[in-house]
This record gives C-alpha cells, structure tokens and sequence, in this order.
C-alpha cells in the first residue's frame, strides 16, 4: 500500500506543485519553450566566458567607470565652484584660473584628447 | 571652525572610506567646514590579494597597481607622506618627512604586515605569498618544481580570537597549487601537505578557523589527493636540512614551505602606546560596534589592525567603512555616533584555478559553504580585473 501511495505524496509536494501552478499558463501557450531555449543561451554564454575574455570585459568596465567617475567628480566640484561665485568671473579672471597648475594641467590634457582624437582620424 | 578628519593608510580600507567620507560629507566639505586628508606611504595603490595570483603566474605588477591619485575624489587632499609617530594626546601625527598633521577625527587604516623573522628560520626557509617580492620568489619555485613535497602551514596571531591575514587565503592558495601542478603535469610527482595549528581562533584541532567549513575540507582535498593535518603549529625551521618543526614536537621535511606566516601592525601603531595585543602584535582595542578605537576620542580603525574577530581582508574593509563615514558623519552633525558593524564580511573564494565561491558570514553567522563553480571562478576573475576598482573609487 505504501508503495502505492508514496508518488502521489511526492506529486503534492506543495512546492511542486506551486511551480507547475505557475508554469501552466506558459505550457498551455507553448511559451515554455522560450523559457528553457533561454536557459540554454544563458548556459552557452557562460561556456563562452573564459579568463581572456572576462579579463577583457572587465578591463573595459574599468575603463568606462573610471572614466565617468573622473569625469563626474570635476563637473560636480566645479558646478559647486562655480555656484559660490555670485557674479560670473571678468575676463581677466578667467585668466587667473589659469594661474592654478591644476588647471594648466586639465587644459592639457583636452588639448592631448583632441590630438588623439585627430590622430584616429 | 573647520573639522579635520585624516585617513591614515592607502590601502583598500582608507581609499573607499575616504572617498565615501566625501560622498557622506559633501554638504559640509563645499561649506569649508570639513577638510579631508588621506596620507600614505606610497603613491601607488596595491590590490594586495593579487599577490596570491603573482605566485601561481596569473597576475603581473604592472596589473595590481594603480596610482593612488587616481583613485581618490579631487576634494581628498592626498599627501605621500610615512606617518611615523601617532601623539593621541595632542591630536597630531609626525611623518617622516618632519610635517605634522592635526586632526579633530582620525581613521588608521594602515594594514598589516608579514612577519616571518618572528619565527626562526621561516623567513630563509620559507615563502609566502602575501607581498609581491616573496610572491614571486615562490612563483619561480612553484615553475621549476618537478618533484617533492609542498609543505603548507598557517600561523595565528598570539592575541586571542583574532585571524591570520585573510583566513580563506590558505585554502584558496593550497587548492590553485593543485590545479597549477596538474596543468604543469608534475602533480603525481609533488607531494601536497596541508596543516593548520592547533589553536585556530576560538577553534582546536581543526582544518580551518570556522566549524562549517572546516568540516567540508577533508573531503574536497581527499579527492585532489592533498594530505591535512591538524595541530602542527609552526615552531620553527631549518633552511639547511629544510625541515619544519612544530610546538607539538614533529618534523616535517619539505622542498617548498608555503607559509602563512606571523603579522603584526605596522611600526607606527606597534610604537603608538594604543595597543594591549601581547606578543608586540600591535591590534587596536577596537569596539566592535562603532569602530572607535577605546580610550581614544574621534579615533576609528579599519581592516587589518583591529583586534576583532573577522578577517583581515577588504570584504571586511568594504562593510567597516560605511559605519565608520556614518559615525563620523554622526559625531559632527549630532554629537554621537549612529552605526553598528554586524561584523559582516564577503568575498569570492578563489576554489582552485578556474571555480569559485562566494561566502559571507558575520559575528552571528559562520560561512556556510556550497559547491565551487565556473561562474564563482569567473565573477572573482572580473572582481580581481575591473571591480575591485569600482570598489576602492568607493562605486560599488
């Protein structure tokens, strides 16, 4: 008898059971198949992924963040600089920025952007 | 009257507190009402777990190192300057250059540091891999092995219930030799003895510093074929016959010792009076909530120089700071601190070459290990190329 009985108890497994509650719809639509074709794309994708690869990707993230991060992080500050000033600065003012090795350094580092950015053509 | 807080140390814990500081503190760093210092002794910023990688050849310098400039928000005022003398008393720092630092709230972040002199023998007959030098040295043994017997033990702190410099390292490291032996093709001929101490925090006679996970270890390395044994505590070694003693009276012969050796904090705390750690380890009284350092007003500490229960490592870094910036950010702006560190840590353990496993535990909870995977493997490679980054920029 128990032998008999013990698949029935494991067809009401409520987990199970919850789960092909919730797959139904998607048999019934033939959708499933979406589903487990996109399980086997995600299974090829990591196949694909090797330590070369990640390293490279990763490197690009890097990049990119660092990049905006830079970025972010002077417009911010400047924007607060700016905002201190009650009155835009004169143009002679604008020149004694210019007396900051800091800002001697940023505007190189544009004109450096620009020559590279002409050199890829 | 403007606040000072300087961040002494550029490793992985004062670079990403720093940087958070100005996030948590922007209002008041535009207002001129807080100024924030980082001093370090070096411009370049290291990720010192790649030196685990450097010994097995996966990882070149040139790839672990950035400058520590460009790690750090431009509203950091970062110095390289060796702080050499801490005077609480007086709320100032002495560098090495002769300049002195005041502050009002001061954060020591200034790590650990190997110390295989403090047995006998170990530093000429042994090698590690926590430093990019002795890295290396072990990175051109372990390519020229052919035959032997790889000797493996790990070394505790003296003070009670603190770890060895990040407590997975061991197990990680033990399990890439296998698969790098394998790869070369000499593992038949090469030997693998894992050992750990008997004392091992709070534990005894195990095969790592927490119950779950030590209990899993003998059967992952009895499929590998790598040998364990508990209790040999490194007493001492013999680089001429190359033999590695233990407290509990063996002697064990080897070719490569691949040590975890001795650490202490570094000169400047070890000579700063805060510590009671014996054996000259120099940990600071550290409360483990709020992170202040006891008996020392607006003083924090962070990572590898606390005197606490969890690893010294930057997944410990990266849950101390947000409790630190918060209670500074407490202390000046309501007269108190508001943040608890629940002692959280996380990483990815490197499970040989090419798997990994992420873990996390805290004060409460031990790690609680799962199988190693390809895709544990992978997001610890990308963690070690590109988001460690974001993680020190104070991004992630």
């Amino acid at each position: 008898m128990s032998v008999i009985e013990s698949p029935v108890q494991q067809v009401s497994n409520p987990g199970l059971e919850a789960l092909l509650n919730k797959l139904q719809p998607l048999l019934d639509g033939g959708r499933l198949d979406n589903l487990v074709d996109l399980a086997s794309l995600l299974s090829d994708l990591v196949d694909l992924l090797d330590a070369p690869l990640v390293e490279k990707l990763s490197t690009q993230f890097e990049e990119a963040t660092a990049l905006s991060w830079n970025l972010g992080n002077a417009i911010r500050l400047a924007k607060a600089q700016t905002r201190e000033q009650p009155t835009p600065p004169s143009l002679i003012g604008l020149l004694a920025l210019l007396r900051d090795p800091n800002t001697r350094q940023g505007c190189a580092l544009v004109l450096r952007v620009l020559n590279a950015l002409g050199k890829q053509g | 009257m403007s606040k000072h807080i300087v961040v002494v140390g550029g490793g992985v814990g004062g670079t990403l507190l720093a940087n958070q500081l100005v996030v948590k503190l922007y209002p008041e760093i535009l207002a001129g009402q807080v100024r924030i210092t980082l001093l370090s002794s070096s411009p370049d910023h290291f990720y010192k777990p790649a030196f685990m990688y450097v010994a097995f050849d996966l990882h070149f310098n040139e790839e672990l190192k950035r400058p520590e400039r460009s790690l750090l928000r431009p509203e950091i005022d970062f110095q390289v300057q060796e702080v050499t003398r801490f005077d609480f008393a007086a709320q100032t720092l002495h560098t090495r250059s002769g300049k002195r630092f005041g502050y009002d709230f001061l954060v020591i972040a200034t790590g650990c540091v190997p110390a295989p002199e403090r047995i006998e023998g170990l530093q000429q007959g042994g090698d590690h891999f926590y430093q990019y030098a002795p890295a290396r040295q072990l990175a051109q043994r372990l390519a020229t092995i052919q035959k032997g017997r790889i000797f493996i033990t790990v070394t505790f702190p003296q003070t009670p219930n603190v770890p060895h410099q990040c407590g997975i390292a061991p197990v990680e490291t033990t399990l890439m030799l296998d698969d790098y032996l394998r790869r070369r093709g000499v593992r038949d001929k090469v030997e693998i003895i894992y050992t750990y101490p008997t004392t091992a925090q709070l534990l005894r006679n195990c095969l790592f510093l927490q119950r779950p996970t030590g209990e899993i270890l003998p059967g992952i390395f009895a499929q590998k074929n790598i040998r364990f044994e508990r209790g040999f505590t490194l007493a001492k070694v013999d680089p001429e016959q190359r033999i590695a003693y233990s407290e509990e009276g063996q002697a064990q012969p080897y070719d490569i010792l691949m040590a975890t050796p001795p650490i202490r904090a570094v000169d400047a705390v070890l000579q700063s009076g805060a510590s009671q750690a014996p054996n000259q380890e120099g940990w600071l009284p550290t409360n483990h909530e709020t992170l202040q350092v006891y008996g020392l007003d607006g003083v924090y500490v962070i990572g590898d120089t606390v005197d606490l229960p969890v690893s010294k490592a930057g997944g410990a870094c990266h849950n101390q700071a947000p409790v630190i910036v918060n209670n500074i950010a407490g202390e000046i702006r309501l007269g108190r601190t508001v943040a608890v560190y629940d002692g959280k840590v996380q990483a990815a353990a490197q499970m040989g070459l090419n798997a990994g496993m992420p873990l996390t535990y805290d004060y409460q909870r031990d790690v609680l290990p799962t199988p190693p995977t390809k895709l544990g493997g992978l997001l610890r490679n990308g963690f070690n190329r590109g988001l460690y980054w974001a993680v020190a920029r104070g991004m992630l």
